[in-house]
């Protein structure tokens, strides 16, 4: 089939895919305008045809009079209503109600031994067939080859250690603290309700961590280590599928919006957020997709690092008296800024590492009396880290991002993406707590193995936004999100649920020392 | 559309020398953002046209941008100047509107954001009034009502038989769909409206005193709310406890009354003094047997309502409701009429007379119509003996001002403690 469009043809088949169909569209120079209009056209044909639809997309499509022109007799603008979807949260499994840290946390390991332990088993018989041996530490017979099943420890020399550091005989200064904690000696152990043993063999151990439980296939060896074959993971839990929807609803993902901190330049980008979604930026197009936004996510990070009063605790009193803690008049902030948005759309808030919450997982929710404006709606919902909800049966689950960035020094993974796909593969949300990543020390259940699988995972707080889509092995869809810290940034998410794909919105302005071509990541 | 608004904009940008916004224009001028887009367009046209001094613009720009092979939906505020150059890099443009209009070129984007948080902020209840979208499920609950959802469960206290009265049955079913009058009402508009609407119906009990209070709630409601939320939650016990007394009280001082204005007009009339528009007749002497009685305990469940509105932290205001009524005693026929109008009215019109006398608890309240300072005055005074001071403190409640009340607010918890019996001592507050 031939388009004939100004002075270009255009032929496309079934199949095409949108930016090719730009890329042989020759355009003439003296319609320039056309071009765009033509663009814009060939946007609107393609992209349902390729099945994406980007928010940009659904923006253009309902493009209404150009706002570049005087305002017409007594009209009011167009008044767009937010879409409203089903709702649920799933938040009792994060919420710790009575705290008792007299608790050692050995009970955690051994919940989450327990529970994985007969997921581990299936998997490894689908894996090495149905008759492989799947033995005890304590049964093991040297020689013989089966299957064990256990918690990894990763033995690492340059892991902080308090004990270390306050012993005398050791007589170490307090080491700085490192960007990675992996060496090349360190050792992985299995350990199981009973004994462990040391583990070598052809694995990578550097993408392991300590705390994830894990199928290995070898055989033990006369000198007591276990030389290990292969190994597998208990792999994505079963997934209910999401129901199909029939127009583009969107999610609005946020994260790090570093409120409280001497980067003033990021503010403007806020409200440049905060107008886009109350639908006030942008001419009837935008103002109608963002109306297709349900909800906004902020995913941690609300306050700035700047806000965390180190030296609150050592400096003198008098010194400190009159002095307001820094989060006070960023909370003040959040406050007014939230009130903005929830008068318009419903909001989830998570709390995130610098936030005025608890600092062991699973944090609990920001308390409302620290919102009084903004909590007067009941379209604020002040949920926990991890947080886990269903909307419009898409499920979403996520952190913001502690979890991650643990994962990230205890391993030779270093792209947040990987590293939340691999947590999806041990089917446990912070395998690293609560060795290194402070946690609540549970006593019968481990909240953090996942049960069900999300439609959507993310993670807050990370340097650059990355999304892909994973499939799992029953047939699961995930869509796998970093969410991008704003405050550096000034980029946000945007998850269309009708096609589950995730696009990223930056906002950016101008300053003195920049000319021209804004780039993505650049905060002016 | 008339022209005016080309003047007003002329003004802001060539008179005062500041930025237009197209947000703080339609939060300004009370228009759609759109129309205040279009506005600033027009006006750029308008004044280039007639070649006016140098006005600079700059321009949002949305669409879709490739970066890298990563498309991105891009959001940009743009000078003028770089204009063109910004859309023939983005790959497809969605929207392109005027973002503001100023005298001098800027060169950092930095003043636009404290224009429109000034904006905003002076504007904070009606932010997305005029945006494009509108939200229905975004509805500010009071936090009254969020407080009785809170104490759902927990059974009316006090009440013995008190049902005819509103304010009971309003402070224990959690489910009435109207905020109590008394206490609720204060914290938000809606209440407001719901109480007045209730007190219509139960006229004779609370009349005055919820109309009163909620009118006077309804005026500082917006200004107040966001600090009535603060307290709210604080005050809801309170407010509780103290419908509870006044309900206690109400019962012991009229039998159960129909919301009929005409039933026990006289023992209505104690419980509110300044129920202006009904009752013009008995007033003095119900003022003067409501004062005495009001001392008592009867006193208490008509302050609250009242009294809620104002202080929402303080013991309900029961005393204030009788102080209200010896200086509604002398403005009487203002005040029927101005008790819907808002507190404002009535405080201007009372007469200002200054009354010291000594309460059942041995408190001294002096009250000077509805000036400042009896409010404040009273609100110590009552502050610490519920009982007596809540007369005063309501009746200063509900005229005075929103600052009055603020102010007496802050300073009444403020010196609550100290100003228990020495009301002397509040003088030095009050003139604040």
């Amino acid at each position: 089939m031939i388009i004939q469009l100004g002075s270009g043809d255009l032929s496309y088949d079934p199949g095409f895919q949108a930016d090719e169909a730009e890329a042989s569209f020759f355009v003439n120079k003296n319609l320039t305008g056309f071009t765009i209009l033509c663009k814009q056209l060939l946007q609107v044909i393609f992209c349902d045809a390729c099945g994406k639809t980007m928010f940009s997309d659904v923006s253009a499509q309902k493009n209404g009079p150009s706002l570049l022109c005087s305002p017409a007799s007594e009209e009011q603008g167009p008044t767009f209503e937010r879409i409203s979807l089903p709702y649920e949260l799933y938040s009792d499994r994060y919420r710790v109600g009575q705290r008792s840290f007299s608790r050692q946390y050995a009970h955690i390991y051994a919940a989450r031994l327990m529970q994985m332990r007969p997921l581990l088993a299936e998997r490894a018989q689908q894996k090495w067939g149905s008759n492989v041996l799947i033995k005890k530490l304590c049964d093991l017979e040297p020689g013989e080859q089966c299957c064990i099943v256990g918690t990894l420890f990763k033995r690492m020399e340059l892991q902080p250690s308090i004990l270390k550091e306050i012993s005398e005989e050791h007589n170490l200064l307090p080491q700085p603290a490192r960007a990675k904690y992996i060496s090349e000696a360190d050792e992985l152990i299995l350990e199981d309700e009973l004994q462990r043993i040391k583990l070598e063999g052809k694995f990578d151990k550097d993408k392991c961590v300590t705390g994830s439980v894990v199928a290995i296939y070898g055989a033990e060896k006369n000198d007591g280590k276990f030389t290990v074959e292969d190994f597998c993971m208990a792999d994505l839990p079963l997934q209910t599928p999401r129901p199909a929807l029939s127009s583009d609803r969107f999610v609005l993902l946020a994260s790090g919006l570093g409120l409280g901190g001497h980067n003033a330049d990021s503010m403007l980008g806020l409200q440049l957020l905060v107008d886009m979604v109350t639908g006030q930026l942008g001419d009837t197009g935008e103002q109608s997709g963002a109306a297709a936004i349900s909800r906004v996510l902020l995913a941690g990070n609300l306050l700035s690092q700047n806000t965390q009063d180190k030296d609150a605790s050592t400096k003198a009193k008098y010194l400190t008296k009159k002095t307001q803690a820094g989060s006070v008049e960023a909370i003040r902030v959040l406050d007014e800024l939230l009130l903005q948005l929830v008068a318009s759309v419903p909001v989830d808030v998570m709390p995130g590492q610098y936030d005025p919450t608890n600092y062991t997982l699973p944090q609990q929710p920001l308390h409302p009396c620290m919102f009084p404006l903004s909590s007067a709606y009941n379209t604020l919902q002040l949920v926990s880290n991890p947080f886990e909800a269903s909307i419009d049966g898409v499920r979403f689950l996520g952190t913001s991002g502690q979890n991650v960035c643990d994962i990230q020094r205890y391993s030779s993974m270093d792209s947040h993406l990987e590293i939340l796909e691999e947590t999806l593969q041990l089917r446990h949300l912070a395998p690293t707590a609560p060795d290194t990543l402070g946690c609540y020390p549970f006593y019968q259940k481990d909240p953090f193995i996942l049960e069900e699988c999300p439609h959507v995972y993310f993670s807050g707080n990370a340097p650059t936004f990355e999304s892909k889509l994973i499939k799992g092995p029953d047939g699961q869809e995930v869509l796998l999100v970093t969410i991008p810290e704003f405050s550096s940034t000034q980029t946000a998410c945007l998850v269309n649920l009708r096609t589950l794909q995730c696009e990223p919105i930056c906002f950016t302005a101008f300053s003195a020392d920049k000319d021209e071509e804004n780039e993505m990541n650049i905060s002016h | 559309m008339d022209e005016l608004y080309l003047d007003n904009i002329d003004e802001f940008v060539n008179d005062h020398n500041k930025i237009v916004t197209y947000k703080s224009l339609s939060l300004t001028l009370g228009v759609h953002v759109n129309t205040a887009k279009q506005m600033l367009y027009h006006y750029l046209e308008h004044k280039r046209k007639e070649s006016s001094p140098q006005l600079h613009a700059t321009y949002l720009v949305t669409g879709k941008f490739v970066d890298n092979g990563q498309t991105c939906h891009r959001v940009s505020i743009v000078r003028e100047d770089q204009l063109e150059d910004f859309k023939s890099k983005m790959s497809l443009i969605v929207s392109v509107h005027v973002y503001s209009v100023q005298k001098a070129l800027l060169k950092d984007s930095g003043p636009l954001y404290s224009v429109d948080y000034d904006a905003v902020k002076d504007h904070l209840q009606n932010c997305s009034k005029y945006s494009a979208i509108q939200c229905p499920g975004a509805v500010p609950v009071s936090s009254l009502e969020r407080q009785q959802a809170l104490n759902a469960p927990n059974p009316p206290q006090s009440e013995p038989g008190n049902s005819g009265t509103n304010r009971e049955t309003n402070t224990t079913s959690k489910a009435h769909p109207r905020p109590q009058k008394g206490i609720m009402g204060m914290f938000s508009k809606k209440s407001a409206v719901k109480s007045q609407n209730t007190s219509e119906e139960v006229k004779p009990e609370q009349k005055d005193e919820p109309a009163v209070v909620d009118s006077a709630k309804n005026k500082p409601a917006a200004k107040a709310n966001p600090m009535m939320n603060f307290f709210g939650s604080q005050t809801a016990k309170k407010s509780v406890k103290a419908v509870k007394e006044e309900a206690d009280q109400t019962s012991e001082r009229k039998s159960p009354q129909p919301c009929e204005k005409s039933d026990g007009a006289a023992v209505q009339h104690q419980k509110d003094p300044r129920s202006k528009t009904k009752r013009a007749e008995d007033e003095d002497s119900e003022e003067d047997k409501m004062d005495k009685k009001k001392r008592r305990r009867i006193k208490k469940p008509e302050p609250d309502s009242s009294d809620e509105e104002v202080v929402p932290d303080s013991p309900p205001p029961q005393e204030a409701l009788t102080r209200e009524r010896s200086p509604k005693k002398e403005t009487e026929t203002v005040q029927p009429s101005n008790s819907h109008s808002g507190v404002k009215v009535r405080k201007r019109r009372r007469v200002l007379k200054s009354r010291t006398y000594l309460d059942a608890d041995g408190c001294m309240v002096t009250e000077k119509g509805f000036e400042s300072e009896s409010y404040s005055e009273s609100e110590e005074d009552f502050r610490a003996p519920k009982a007596a001071q809540r007369e005063p403190f309501k009746a200063k409640a509900n005229p005075g001002s929103k600052e009055d009340d603020k102010k007496s607010q802050k300073k009444a918890p403020a010196s609550s403690n100290k100003g228990g019996k020495q009301a002397s001592i509040m003088g030095f507050f009050q003139k604040k």
